[in-house]
């Protein structure tokens, strides 16, 4: 791959640089047409939702603290961080464990598409609203989120991986969230992106010799954009107190809370190689991403899951050995992958019911909702 | 659009891809100002639009827009909200063993 280009963070003059890059765009797109590079195509969601309720989002009553996010988000103080600088130290990609590699790149590939799809998200709900303070915010989250994507994208193609964009000429089907659903979700994903990035972060701090490629130096900023994403969220939630207060509504964050904690725990299991090397035992990594998340989330919403209730861990691990079976079931195929496919996802759903019926803790939301990041 | 039949309609739109350091983005707009509704699909006509490192592509292109039935719409309007997973870094891979 990219091994004979120099790279652009060793450049000493402005022309070195830009030489470096154009010869790097060249090489690129020779490299993808000789298919030399591996081709990842992206495949983003596209979501559409009720424009007219985004639309009637009265953001008067918290007024202040809306206008202060805002000024400080339109700020941009992350401007031109995210750019390689002397701290992008070189990787010896081909000299990887390809175990790892393959773990690394995964985690790469699924950060980028996720960033992507935030971009895509929040543009399309930026372009169809009429309402001046949503629209305004969503500008600004998309802006964040293709940074974000360019930037794994760079890393990606120093490890000799092109991001296809192709996909937006294959058909697209558009699925529908209901804007509750993207507040609850779009916080959720937004907080605990930080509470994972940070955790990572603060162990590579004390741990400096297990951090195997320069990009985890960037989790800081990268994480607390995350953060004041989830901020405007949380104040969205506050604007309407029937959405985190209505009895339904709080069996819906039940439902997310436990949704998303314990599909993190399967996502993460698998990825053992990539965790290791970062010197992290993963049982202990989640536990304590899902107990920052939980203590931010108090800030709006009124429960908690009880991940120290003596259900959590062992229907964690239920739910992980049933996505295990899975996957051999389809592998196997047939009439006996079928069976075992049915199986498999019964399990799944009764560790899932175990999970969601641990009684939560209760939490009264604090009249003053803002937080800054502090991990 | 039919309680249980599809019907497709056409509409000229706008593909930008942005492929560059600072911004990793693609977006479609549809420009005559239809308006998609949920289990709608679009499909863009032509090549795959290809942007190298460090270009950004705008192109006018034609759009296939194959509308759902009420049946299919109803359907996504109630199953919709359980794709929220796919906006979380660590919801991409499909399988539980790499």
């Amino acid at each position: 791959m990219n091994a004979h280009a120099k790279h652009t963070a060793d450049a000493t003059t402005v022309e070195e640089s830009l030489a470096i890059q154009q010869a790097n765009a060249a090489f690129d797109s020779k490299a993808a047409t000789d298919l030399a590079m591996q081709n990842t195509l992206l495949t983003p969601r596209f979501y559409t939702t009720d424009f007219d309720e985004m639309d009637a989002i009265n953001v008067e009553p918290v007024r202040k603290d809306w206008d202060k996010l805002i000024g400080q988000m339109k700020a941009d103080p992350n401007k031109g961080h995210f750019k390689k600088n002397a701290d992008w130290d070189q990787i010896d990609w081909e000299g990887m464990d390809p175990a790892l590699k393959a773990e690394f790149l995964d985690f790469l590939v699924s950060s980028c598409t996720a960033e992507f799809s935030g971009c895509v998200l929040y543009k399309e709900m930026k372009r169809r609203g009429n309402n001046k303070d949503i629209c305004e915010l969503f500008a600004l989250m998309s802006r964040d989120e293709a940074r974000h994507a360019g930037f794994i994208n760079d890393a990606l193609r120093e490890a000799g991986v092109a991001v296809n964009l192709g996909f937006l000429t294959r058909e697209k089907k558009y699925t529908y969230f209901r804007p509750k659903f993207i507040y609850y979700a779009t916080y959720l994903s937004e907080k605990i992106g930080y509470a994972r990035y940070i955790t990572i972060y603060r162990h590579l701090e004390a741990n400096p010799e297990q951090r195997f490629h320069p990009i985890f130096k960037w989790f800081k900023e990268w994480c607390n954009d995350e953060f004041s994403h989830g901020e405007a969220f949380a104040l969205l939630m506050r604007t309407d107190p029937k959405l985190t207060q209505s009895f339904t509504n709080k069996l819906w964050i039940r439902f997310f809370l436990t949704a998303v904690y314990s599909t993190m725990w399967v996502r993460d299991h698998a990825r053992p190689e990539f965790h290791k090397a970062l010197g992290v035992d993963i049982d202990w990594y989640d536990q304590e991403v899902f107990r920052k998340t939980s203590t931010i989330a108090r800030q709006v919403f009124p429960l908690e899951l009880d991940i120290d209730h003596p259900r959590w861990l062992p229907n964690l691990r239920r739910m992980n050995d049933a996505f295990l079976a899975m996957d051999r079931a389809k592998k196997r195929g047939g009439l006996g992958g079928l069976l075992g496919r049915a199986a498999a996802g019964t399990k799944a759903a009764m560790a899932f019911v175990a999970l969601y019926t641990i009684p939560v803790v209760k939490n009264e939301v604090p009249a003053q909702v803002r937080l800054e990041p502090s991990y | 659009m039919g309680f249980l039949t599809r019907s497709t309609e056409t509409a000229p739109c706008t593909v930008e891809v942005c492929h560059t350091f600072d911004e990793l983005s693609a977006h479609v707009r549809l420009d005559n100002g239809a308006v998609i509704n949920p289990g709608d699909t679009v499909q863009v006509h032509g090549a795959p639009v290809l942007a190298g490192y460090g270009e950004h592509i705008t192109e006018q292109r034609t759009a296939t827009i194959t509308r759902a039935s009420t049946v299919e719409q109803i359907w996504t309007r109630l199953t919709g909200d359980f794709e929220f997973m796919e906006l979380c870094e660590f919801s991409f891979s499909e399988e539980a063993t790499l």
